[in-house]
């Protein structure tokens, strides 16, 4: 495989690769949803109750291992099968050698199976003088095209129809209408079929094992998987540990989820159930470790062995998008595969990919084994960044995140780049003019203008802005409310912090602005340095004592301090009391809104009916769980219908450190959200986070579109009764 | 029985896959002719036991070929039409399940054009989780045990479905009675 940073220019050098992963996610996310409502229809439960059982028998399974494996075995060796553990890729592959050499194979059929590509079986096997044929039609485009898989599910899904023409036209030597998409998909039952009768093997995977039965559950649309078990003399499952289930009924469960979520059917074509081999048949069945027993020891990481490979995490992946498979994983793409790669494949297979997570969430609201991806994406940045503590460009990241967690060092350091920078401000962006010439600006500022920095930050703004009228009624009358400013909002929007101050006071709370504050350690966390985050999350913690409530602008840091904070603190009890006891105390505007600062309809309504639209914050969406709330206030608060926006709750592209580390995939993933902006019509966007509107603001004014991009505070507030 | 019915059929509908109702094995056997217009008709062995009316009637035309031979695949290979059994029609999604043990009965519904599977009414069923049933029942037993969703396909391509793939281009479940 070629080194990570070749994959990524190679993505990012193919525009076909963004261009067909965009179609691809939007088909699939129409036909999942679908899917999955019939599911809740028909099941009478909701989609987090069935993955929440699902999940619940995979943990089970977990705990009783051993029993597992060993029932699996019995009934598997009484029908008459061979089960062997391996322990890793080469013991494995010593197997399935000794047995194409006892058996004087030639040719090998395989299903697909990604524990093949795991174990490197092709390579091995051509170096040993057998032929292994990919049966399934993505995986023989790419095995004639000498690539790998970018996809669990649809291997070949970054190329397009064009390309594929091509591609046939040089193996197959006759011509290929690149529009017939049948035809072409056709041409595998020709090529193949004659495989099938007279291969020596056959090799399949597993999507499940059935202890019940000792039965090997495979599934497939195209018919090649079950004939390249059923048909040749010998039968190789090579098949990871963490597929074992219990019962039949397990796998049912597994089979309702399985298709909806990868493919957006209800079922796929064939559900096959193997049990031991057909007469005169020999079958073997390889339970493969590689790294997954290291991965059930580890509390945090576990519940990636629940895994049922669908692909979903992918499907709806911004960086994936943007760069595909082969940049967004290694030989497990999308999120699952940043974070079962480290143990597959080593930490420095994981580095690159990993590198490219915008922390959005979206893979954990549509994976159907509940796992907690974006977290456990966390903990292996946790561990690169360690791996990686002494290299040139961590340490130039440590002391940059060392002079930021110092609020008086960040104070001075922004404030002199806004002087320096006050020369280029128009109309809140800088425009760079012929410093864009310097090496990396460019890349980083052609799709996106930069934030002009304001001279004053929000909390010496607030001292010098009158506060407006009180409202009537004053949900927070005699309320002590702590506005925590938010490090970007209060150093870069400090419109956005004078605003809320503002909606804060009319609603009668004494609004409190400690100046210790700083920041809650979200970068740093994001970046996968929990030291520096764990101080900055503390010292923050410490601002809040004796206060009713805090409140920030900013939903990010709510969900850090909320969602993120009691991990952090998991070793340190005094801090994790301090975080618990936060945590209902907490709110960003939204959720404060929404609760305890409550006012009446229409209390806001101004009579202004320009056309807003809101990009939902994908933290907000995902962690939080807020799906239209931003909607909602509008309309209950202004009178205001917002306008629709496709993907609303797709990230923007700013999240974690991408926009600076990758900032090819930041611009793709913006450009999609701008489109879609652009597309609804609306005037003015509203969102509630700081960091995507800077964002936003970059993106809208780079492509000289005229919206005005607004914090939903910033809104409200300008519907405040003047003071 | 007929609320069954109408949900299986909904639901094979969705995944393309034909169902027809014909009173019993006799009729049964002259519609598989009918469709296989003079064509080979590859009759899978385990129907001989499991439909025998059918499996005779089949016989009796001279365009049948019964793969029950050492070289099954390549007799069947691509035959205009292939006949199975059923065990079980699953209404919530429109499939059979197919006991297929011997190559000879899995040669047919894999590599034939048309497949047509009968089933009894009464082996039709509300839901999968009376598959899990079935299967646990026979837990233990070597078996290969097919659930089929309509014809083969793939949408590998720009996820552009094609129906017909290296299995089946067509399926239709017969139930009878």
């Amino acid at each position: 495989m070629k080194p990570w940073e070749v994959r990524y220019r190679d993505a990012l050098d193919d525009p076909n690769v963004s261009v067909g992963l965009l179609a691809f996610q939007r088909g699939w996310r129409t036909s999942r949803d679908a899917r999955i409502d019939e599911l809740e229809r028909s099941s009478g439960m909701r989609f987090d109750e069935l993955r929440e059982q699902f999940a619940t028998v995979k943990r089970d399974a977990l705990a009783d291992w051993d029993g597992l494996i060993d029932r699996f075995t019995r009934a598997a060796e009484s029908a008459g099968a061979t089960v062997v553990r391996v322990s890793d890729a080469a013991a494995a592959l010593d197997y399935i050698g000794e047995l194409t050499a006892r058996a004087g194979t030639r040719v090998v059929v395989k299903g697909k199976s990604m524990v093949s590509e795991e174990i490197g079986l092709n390579a091995y096997l051509e170096g040993r003088g057998v032929t292994p044929v990919e049966t399934d039609l993505g995986e023989w485009l790419l095995q004639i095209a000498g690539e790998h898989p970018s996809h669990l599910v649809m291997p070949a899904i970054h190329k397009r129809a064009e390309q594929i023409a091509t591609l046939l036209e040089q193996v197959l030597g006759r011509p290929f209408d690149p529009r017939d998409i049948d035809g072409m998909v056709k041409v595998v039952r020709g090529e193949l079929r004659d495989r099938f009768l007279t291969a020596g093997m056959g090799l399949s995977g597993a999507n499940a094992l059935i202890a019940e039965g000792g039965t090997v559950m495979l599934v497939c649309n195209e018919g090649n998987n079950r004939m390249s078990v059923a048909l040749p003399p010998v039968h190789v499952v090579a098949a990871g540990i963490e597929k074992l289930v219990p019962t039949f009924s397990d796998a049912i469960a597994q089979v309702r989820l399985l298709a909806r979520s990868a493919t957006g059917q209800t079922i796929t074509t064939y559900t096959n159930f193997v049990t031991g081999p057909r007469p005169g048949q020999e079958q073997h069945i390889l339970l493969l470790d590689n790294g997954r027993s290291t991965m059930a020891a580890d509390p945090d990481i576990s519940a990636a062995l629940g895994c049922m490979r669908c692909g979903a995490c992918a499907n709806v992946c911004p960086p994936y998008q943007v760069v595909g498979g082969h940049a967004f994983g290694h030989i497990y793409t999308g999120a699952i595969g940043l974070v079962n790669t480290p143990y597959h494949h080593g930490i420095e297979a994981a580095s690159g990919p990993q590198s490219l997570c915008v922390s959005c969430g979206a893979c954990a609201t549509v994976c159907p084994s509940d796992i907690p991806l974006p977290d456990q994406i966390l903990e292996v940045r946790r561990g690169v960044a360690t791996a990686e503590r002494d290299e040139p460009a961590s340490r130039i990241r440590r002391a940059g995140l060392r002079a930021f967690a110092h609020r008086r060092v960040f104070a001075v350091a922004v404030a002199a780049a806004a002087i320096a920078t006050a020369p280029l401000r128009r109309d809140g962006v800088l425009r760079l003019g012929p410093l864009r010439s310097l090496p990396g600006v460019a890349t980083r500022t052609d799709w996106r203008d930069a934030p002009a920095l304001p001279m004053r930050p929000g909390r010496r703004k607030l001292r010098a802005t009158s506060p407006p009228a009180r409202l009537d009624p004053q949900p927070l009358a005699g309320r002590n409310v702590m506005l925590f400013l938010q490090c970007l909002a209060d150093r870069v929007s400090p419109d956005v912090v004078v605003a809320t101050a503002s909606l804060l006071h009319a609603m009668g709370g004494r609004v409190l602005v400690p100046q210790a504050q700083h920041c809650c350690g979200l970068p740093a966390f994001d970046a996968g340095d929990w030291d520096i985050a764990g101080r900055m999350a503390g010292d923050l913690l410490d601002t809040f004592a004796g206060v009713d409530d805090v409140v920030t602008p900013a939903p990010s840091c709510l969900t850090m301090l909320q969602h993120h904070a009691p991990r952090l603190f998991r070793d340190d009890p005094v801090r994790l009391a301090q975080a618990r006891d936060l945590h209902a105390r907490v709110f960003d505007l939204v959720g404060y809104l929404t609760g305890p600062a409550g006012l009446p309809a229409g209390a806001l309504d101004d009579g202004d009916r320009t056309p807003v639209t809101v990009h939902r914050f994908c933290q907000s969406s995902n962690v939080l769980g807020r799906s239209d709330s931003t909607e909602r206030l509008l309309a209950s608060l202004c009178n205001v219908e917002a306008v629709p926006l496709a993907e609303a709750e797709v990230c923007c592209g700013f999240g974690g450190s991408v926009s600076l580390t990758a900032p090819e995939v930041s611009a793709g993933i913006l450009e999609r959200k701008v489109d879609n902006v652009v597309a609804s019509g609306a005037h003015v966007v509203i969102s509630d986070n700081p960091g995507c509107l800077v964002h936003l603001r970059g993106g809208i004014t780079a492509r000289g579109e005229r919206i005005e991009v607004l914090h939903l505070a910033e809104y409200l507030a300008r519907r405040l009764p003047a003071g | 029985m007929t609320v069954l019915l109408e949900d299986f059929r909904r639901a094979a509908a969705a995944a393309s896959c034909g169902v027809r109702s014909e009173a019993d094995e006799a009729a049964a056997a002259r519609w598989c002719l009918d469709v296989a217009r003079g064509a080979t008709v590859a009759v899978a062995p385990s129907v001989a036991h499991q439909a025998p009316a059918l499996f005779e009637a089949l016989l009796a035309t001279c365009h049948v070929t019964v793969s029950d031979s050492p070289d099954a695949a390549s007799v069947v290979a691509d035959a205009a039409v292939g006949v199975a059994v059923g065990q079980l029609a699953v209404a919530e999604t429109g499939s059979v399940l197919v006991l297929e043990h011997d190559v000879p009965d899995r040669v047919v519904s894999m590599l034939v054009r048309h497949l047509i599977v009968i089933v009894a009414v009464g082996d039709l069923v509300a839901s999968l989780d009376a598959v899990g049933e079935w299967l646990a029942d026979r837990a233990g037993q070597a078996s290969f045990v097919s659930l089929m969703t309509g014809p083969s396909r793939s949408a590998d391509i720009e996820r552009s479905l094609s129906i017909g793939v290296q299995g089946p281009e067509e399926v239709t479940v017969v139930v009878l009675g």
